[in-house]
């Protein structure tokens, strides 16, 4: 079975992708960027019938103590509809609070009381869809004290409570753990390896927090090499998965997406065919 | 003493916004990068990025004033006025009353028309393309109906008059335009947005046109939107601006 590596599909690439339909596992659009009536839907909608799509979304707010706004959410599940993408996925985080909202991925405690959060959240998106969602682990630039659980097990048992499925993301794991002070690889002991629906590469940058060096996920670069050694290492432990190179800052030309999601597909198939497991899922 | 998630976030927002919170620097797991230091990198993601997307929506306004004093214009409207959902297309209907009013581009007064017409385009843009009023569907109505019609303007049409030279301002600050210098004492400008099948654009129309459309768009009858641009332009032409209108695709289908 062929690993499949796909592309965030961004606004630049649009045209391009429409006339020469590069060959690529497939494409992965932000829910937020087509909820109106654009002729970037509409180019979308033309290209279903050559790829295969993911809809990820950035707004949905899932950790909010607020609950879900009502109105994105149904714009959110109209799309969904429209499209029927082969995957639906959103970030344990939240950006909206008191009604305003934020527009960045921001950190939770990792507390019972926040897990019932984001499970009731969680149930709720998934009863309106009528589906199961992936819900990816995000890059924090903090933590907090009042944390009982580590990340892993705080998605663990919101896997086992909402029944929805991981997107693992080895660049955050990266940044969280090196901004952090945790190790990489324990952060993936314990995690629920059948849940995990896809995964997410992309760069990161490294900027000065008061004379120390804080690793930045600004999706503006290839995916760096401590990166790759952690997919490799992910792969080898979960097996192959639905591989998706994401750019969203400073975006290269096509070409250079490509051959990200190229190596990515052919580091799955060394892998794999070393003795890591293929998990039959993937296809 | 930990606070409740509703609390903690609502304290996270007050300090992204600049609020002075301990409580929530108190929560905050420091190292040697201090508390202060972490939740600064999400204060500035927060407003660089709600920067960005208002610049990808006014991009004429940014071309005009530069993206070093646009971010700065940016920071502070973002400042007092947050989105209140996700699309962030659908962000920044405030901004244009906000140039309008902020005192360091008074040497610009044309900037919060300019403002408008992005705002106008970016709505427009963002449209659906269908549901336009066809010449074949007036056909089909008794010729004593068409005096007293209404007609609505299609999704995403929309008239932004200035005192102002707005379409040359425009084309000027258009990426690649030829610098040219554009004489604001030319008059003013009624433009009219609309969706096109794969953008959005703008076409000049004359006072008697734009008095035309601006009485339909008011709900007001064919005939007597016609006696207003009348008034306005006596050399309005009804039949050749309606025929030119409905080519454009300016019109919602009847209901």
């Amino acid at each position: 079975m062929n690993p499949v590596a796909g592309i965030g599909l961004r606004s630049p690439h649009l045209v391009v992708i429409g006339r020469e339909r590069p060959a690529t596992g497939f494409l992965e659009i932000h829910a937020e960027n087509y909820l109106a009536e654009s002729p970037a839907l509409q180019a979308v909608e033309q290209l279903r019938a050559d790829y295969a799509f993911s809809i990820h979304a950035v707004g949905l707010s899932l950790g909010s103590a607020d609950g879900l706004d009502t109105a994105h959410l149904a714009r959110v599940a109209a799309l969904v509809k429209r499209l029927e993408p082969a995957w639906v996925s959103d970030h344990l985080s939240w950006s909206v609070s008191g009604g305003r909202y934020f527009n960045d991925l921001l950190p939770l405690p990792y507390t019972e009381e926040a897990l019932e959060v984001v499970v009731r959240n969680v149930g709720r998106l998934q009863d309106t869809l009528g589906r199961q969602v992936s819900i990816e682990n995000p890059s924090c630039y903090l933590g907090f004290a009042d944390s009982t659980l580590s990340e892993p097990e705080f998605l663990s048992e919101l896997v086992r409570r909402s029944g929805c499925g991981l997107l693992l993301d080895p660049n955050n794991i990266v940044v969280t753990a090196h901004n952090l002070r945790l190790d990489p690889r324990d952060w993936l002991d314990g995690l629920p390896g059948p849940a995990i629906t896809e995964y997410h590469l992309a760069g990161h940058a490294t900027n000065d927090a008061d004379g120390e060096p804080i690793l930045i996920d600004d999706h503006g670069s290839t995916v760096s090499d401590g990166v790759w050694a952690l997919f490799a290492e992910v792969v080898k432990r979960f097996g192959a998965r639905p591989t998706l190179i994401e750019w969203d800052t400073d975006i290269p030309p096509l070409g250079v997406l490509l051959d990200e999601a190229a190596r990515a597909a052919g580091m799955i198939e060394t892998v794999v065919a070393a003795g890591g497991r293929d998990a039959a899922r993937a296809a | 003493m930990p606070l409740a998630l509703r609390d903690l976030q609502a304290a996270f927002a007050a300090h992204v916004m600049g609020g002075d919170r301990p409580d929530l620097v108190a929560v905050v797991a420091g190292d040697t990068i201090p508390a202060a230091a972490r939740l600064s990198v999400y204060r500035h993601h927060v407003f660089e990025s709600l920067g960005a997307a208002l610049a990808a929506t006014f991009p004429t306004v940014q071309a005009l004033v530069g993206p070093d004093f646009f971010r700065d214009l940016a920071r502070t409207f973002v400042g007092h006025t947050l989105p209140v959902q996700p699309v962030l297309t659908e962000y920044g209907s405030d901004f244009p009353a906000f140039i309008a009013g902020y005192e360091t581009v008074r040497d610009l007064p044309y900037l919060a028309d300019v403002a408008r017409l992005d705002w106008a385009l970016n709505l427009a843009f963002h449209a659906p393309p269908n549901g336009r009023l066809q010449a074949t569907d007036l056909s089909t109505l008794p010729a004593e109906r068409l005096p007293s019609l209404s007609l609505a303007l299609a999704a995403g049409a929309v008239l932004v008059s200035s005192r102002y030279p707005l379409d040359r301002i425009w084309e000027t600050s258009q990426p690649g335009a030829a610098s040219e210098t554009v004489d604001l004492n030319t008059g003013a400008s009624h433009l009219l947005v609309l969706r096109r099948p794969d953008d959005a654009a703008f076409v000049s129309l004359s006072a008697g046109e734009a008095a035309f459309i601006a009485a339909l768009d008011a709900g007001i009858s064919l005939e007597r939107a016609a006696e207003a641009a009348f008034q306005s332009n006596p050399a309005f032409d009804l039949s050749t601006t309606f025929a030119r209108l409905l080519s454009l695709g300016a019109f919602a289908a009847l209901q």
